[in-house]
């Protein structure tokens, strides 16, 4: 790694004044003259004809200026890899929770009032929640009858349509197919087999999510959102109401944590209509509840996992069937994810037989969405619950099945895509040694104590898109136009790092100009953890082309070569000749228009898998294309104690070691790991959005459990570490990694709980009343 | 009935006029635009509405506005002094990387203003048991445990 300025210190994060004064602005700080605040009738049923709405009597309310229902917007309908959703529905709902009349009224008060006096009759019709049955080949309830008729979404991923025509609720059937999966069971010393579930999760992000427009006397429309992919969501909805994306302006401020929530779409096109029906502005903030509905849950899934190794440990063979249980509208991710949570069983170990199958399923319960991962922490639940359940039943050391299995640089995958960049074994060393594995830890009382680990890979995805602008001016000095999305992952401040290591002076002097479609240009924004590579070279390419039209004036003005020169301190230098110099803002005045403007958009090709088996053309991968931007690995160490009375399972110590590439800024990395520990803990033994019937029963910070103060062990007790390992084409090496802070946990944790009292959980999250309840099984085995 | 009431808020009399159901958070930052204070739950969960009334943390979101009369209020706002400085507290929120999406940040800081002023020398365990009422969702409350010990 170079020596750097810069890059590669803890600078203070650029955004954080402003968070902690109260300055920062949220989309829910928005205020406009004439606003109107929009509510939204919900349907409490989980499948239903809509028979009859009547709003006359909310239309007479004092206050109430506009009432939409599905008649009276367009009927054209959006999603993010399948245009499944409507605005507002028509005819049929299919999940408790989706919008089916609009208010919009001068006062919160007023819209909340008129959602009581709206009289909507539904003919209840049969709801399938359980997505394996949904999955099938005859499910009793076909939920989307058009589904094959359905555009893909183009404007989010160019997946196509990976529907399954077997399958009428299946929205994505992903393969891979390597080797000869039967006769590598056959030629398997031991094959092993079982099932892991995993539980709905809501990210819980602090922000509640808003939306708000204004439609403009020019005729335009401006959007503050509180999501995520910025871009990608003007176009979408541009196409949606049939604007020119030139009419759309869309405003990003900061965003109060994403977590794959800000993915959903909901409910920006009931803001944009009311807007364009009213001529106003218009607000529409979620309360608590809603978010658990309409900001969506982290897909629940079922995975059988079949593996098949030698007596030394060598994985043969491995099979897994997965099931994604999405809601009654795939929104954005339900096809992506089907897709993506395989990679999670790609980056890891080497697999000479290897057949994935994953589907991704519309059932009646709520929006399932993406998340943190992208399905990667679900599958690594089941891989890494499996590899110490493997190494167990052959007397092996959970350690050494997972180093002689881990991939080398420059070895292929399960997909034939090339190994590059792989920190595995660096990180599983580092948390090994911290973890101490061989040191039994002592019981306390009733408390018995485990301790246990797990490795894991977050793939970035590919392709991407992502374009900068860096200007020069002398009022301004250095300002760089990005539209990479600060979410609090501390984006903001690494891209600004790379400007001004390039330009050679401190962060101070580099300005980010705020997330807005009519002066910062394309990037897909904040998902897969792509923007320190995607976002980031754009950046490091801009400020280049800035810097050499700089070299080529200043030569000129030298009468020196430009490469002769450098940036040193906000000054164009001649190397060697320290007093040789020009202040770069003076450099301006030699540009036609005053200012000096560096561009880029960053390009790379990568391959597409076949459809059929999963795999990368060998011809393409052999000159090195990827399926997949890149991968981060980690490791993660946990010893925890369960109360033998109650189950009660605690987090005693915890430990990440991560594989970033690079690490941009440590401590802003850091960040991430603990908050990747935190949400690990909460997922991997608290949390779960429990549904019945399609009904959430605790969609609330009451009766949904996620982690508190009381939750996180000592901070002496919670360890940070790095094990890098750069990527050639990351920018100075880096790759990002903020999803990968969070594999990993649930099965060290699983597997923490198995060494403590002997009891192996394959559903998540690990409550204290399965423990217990496998506990007394146990018991009454004696 | 709408009443006027008058409340001290950072410093300032403000003079507004409430409904009877309008929560204190509403009239911050509804009314009086001080939007530095959040409303993330509107059921007392998730602190980010945490204001300090004559000197302690309250969750504004279910504090009626009509109970502030006569109150001093300090919101995220006024936590600088007169001269622009901030406070230690959330310089120690800076150097210490405590701030990540910063939605729960404004309680934060104010939830451990309160602690502070309370009790100037807490345990870590102090520390946690007093910021129990805020929730993060980003931090696994890591480096906020470490700036407010640091502030201390």
């Amino acid at each position: 790694m170079g020596d750097y300025q810069v890059l590669g210190k803890s600078v203070t994060r650029v955004d954080a004044l402003e968070k902690v004064t109260g300055k920062a602005v949220y989309c829910t700080d928005i205020k406009l003259p004439g606003m109107l605040y929009v509510k939204i009738l919900r349907s409490p049923h989980p499948h239903a004809k809509i028979v009859s709405i009547d709003t006359r009597k909310a239309a007479q309310l004092r206050g109430v200026k506009c009432i939409l229902t599905g008649e009276d917007v367009t009927q054209k309908r959006y999603g993010s890899v399948v245009r499944d959703s409507a605005i507002l529905a028509r005819g049929v709902v299919r999940a408790v929770g989706e919008p089916i009349v609009a208010v919009g009224a001068e006062t919160i008060e007023a819209a909340e009032e008129a959602l009581e006096l709206i009289d909507v009759k539904y003919e209840p019709l049969p709801a399938i929640f359980d997505p394996e049955e949904a999955a099938s080949t005859n499910p009793p309830v076909i939920i989307h009858p058009d589904l094959f008729k359905y555009e893909p979404a183009s404007s989010f991923f160019k997946l196509g349509k990976r529907l399954d025509v077997d399958r009428p609720n299946v929205v994505m059937h992903f393969k891979i197919r390597r080797g000869d999966i039967e006769e590598g069971f056959a030629k398997s010393a031991l094959v092993l087999e079982n099932r892991f579930t995993t539980a709905r999760v809501q990210h819980c992000p602090m922000e509640l999510q808003v939306s708000v427009v204004q439609p403009e006397p020019d005729g335009t429309l401006t959007l503050w959102i509180s999501l995520t992919m910025m871009h990608p969501a003007r176009t979408e909805f541009s196409k949606l109401f049939d604007l020119p994306v030139t009419k759309v302006r869309a405003v990003q401020p900061y965003v109060g944590g994403s977590f794959g929530r800000s993915s959903t779409r909901s409910e920006l096109p009931i803001a944009m209509a009311m807007a364009l029906n009213t001529g106003k502005p218009v607000k529409h903030v979620f309360n608590r509840e809603e978010m658990y509905y309409r900001a969506g849950n982290r897909i629940p899934f079922t995975i059988d996992i079949k593996d098949g190794v030698k007596k030394d440990g060598t994985l043969m063979a491995r099979q897994m069937n997965i099931i994604l249980g999405g809601g009654g509208s795939a929104e954005f991710t339900v096809g992506l994810v089907a897709r993506n949570c395989a990679f999670g069983a790609v980056g890891t170990y080497r697999i000479p037989n290897f057949k994935l199958d994953s589907y991704g399923v519309y059932t009646n319960n709520p929006i399932a969405t993406g998340f943190r991962g992208l399905g990667t922490p679900e599958v690594t639940f089941a891989i890494e619950s499996h590899m110490d359940m493997l190494a167990e039943k052959l007397g092996i050391d959970p350690i050494e099945i997972r180093r002689k299995n881990i991939l080398r640089e420059g070895e292929p995958n399960v997909t034939g895509e090339i190994t590059h960049s792989i920190g595995s074994e660096g990180c599983l060393d580092k948390i090994v040694h911290w973890l101490k594995l061989e040191e039994k830890p002592q019981a306390e009382g009733v408390w018995k104590k485990g301790k246990g680990f797990a490795i894991a890979n977050k793939y970035t995805l590919a392709p991407s898109t992502a374009s900068a602008r860096v200007e020069v001016t002398p009022d301004e000095g250095i300002v760089l136009y990005s539209g990479a999305e600060e979410v609090g992952q501390g984006c903001d401040t690494i891209m600004a790092q790379m400007v001004a290591e390039e330009f050679g002076v401190s962060i101070d002097k580099v300005k980010s100009a705020p997330n807005d479609t009519s002066h910062t240009p394309f990037d897909s924004g904040a998902y897969s953890s792509r923007q320190t590579y995607w976002s980031g070279n754009a950046v490091k390419l801009a400020s280049q082309d800035a810097k050499r039209q700089i070299f080529e004036k200043v030569g000129e003005i030298f009468k020196v070569s430009a490469e002769k020169l450098e940036m040193k301190d906000g000054f164009v230098c001649v190397k060697g000749l320290p007093d040789k110099k020009m202040e770069l803002t003076d450099v301006c005045g030699s540009f036609a228009e005053g200012k000096i403007v560096g561009n880029a958009t960053f390009v790379q090709e990568f391959a597409a898998e076949d459809p059929e088996t999963g795999q990368i053309d060998p011809k393409l991968a052999a000159e090195g294309k990827r399926l997949n931007t890149s991968y981060a690995h980690t490791a993660k160490g946990v010893e925890v104690a369960v109360n033998t009375e109650t189950g009660e399972v605690k987090v005693l110590r915890c430990a990440t070691a991560d594989d970033m590439g690079f690490p941009l800024n440590p401590k802003a990395c850091e960040q991430q790991a603990e908050g990747g520990l935190g949400m690990g803990i909460g997922i991997g033994i608290y949390e779960e959005v429990i549904v019945k019937d399609g009904v959430i029963m605790n969609p609330n910070f009451t009766d949904y459990r996620m982690p508190t103060f009381y939750q996180m062990p000592k901070n002496e007790d919670v360890k940070v570490m790095f094990s890098p390992v750069p990527h050639k084409d990351g920018p100075y090496g880096a790759k990002g990694f903020s999803e990968g802070a969070l594999a990993g946990m649930e099965p060290a944790i699983a597997n923490a709980v198995y060494r403590a009292v002997d009891v192996r959980i394959k559903d998540l999250p690990i409550t204290a009343e399965k423990v217990l309840k496998a506990l007394k099984e146990i018991e009454g085995k004696k | 009935m709408s009443e006027r009431i008058k409340l001290k808020v950072n410093g300032i009399t403000e003079e507004v006029v409430v409904e009877p159901w309008w929560s204190l958070a509403y009239v911050l930052r509804e009314v009086l635009n001080l939007t530095g204070t959040k409303v993330g739950c509107e059921t007392g969960n998730c602190g980010t509405c945490t204001v300090l009334v004559d000197g302690k943390a309250i969750k504004s979101c279910l504090f009626l506005a009509m109970k502030a009369r006569g109150k001093e209020i300090i919101t995220i706002e006024g936590l600088m002094d007169k001269e622009g400085k901030i406070h230690p507290l959330q310089k120690a929120f800076i150097d210490h990387f405590a701030v990540q999406c910063g939605y729960c940040t404004p309680g934060m800081i104010l939830a451990a203003k309160a602690l502070l002023d309370e009790n100037p020398n807490p345990s870590e365990e102090d520390v946690r048991k007093g910021l129990s009422g805020n929730l993060c969702r980003c931090t696994g409350y890591v480096k906020i445990v470490e700036a407010v010990l640091a502030a201390k």
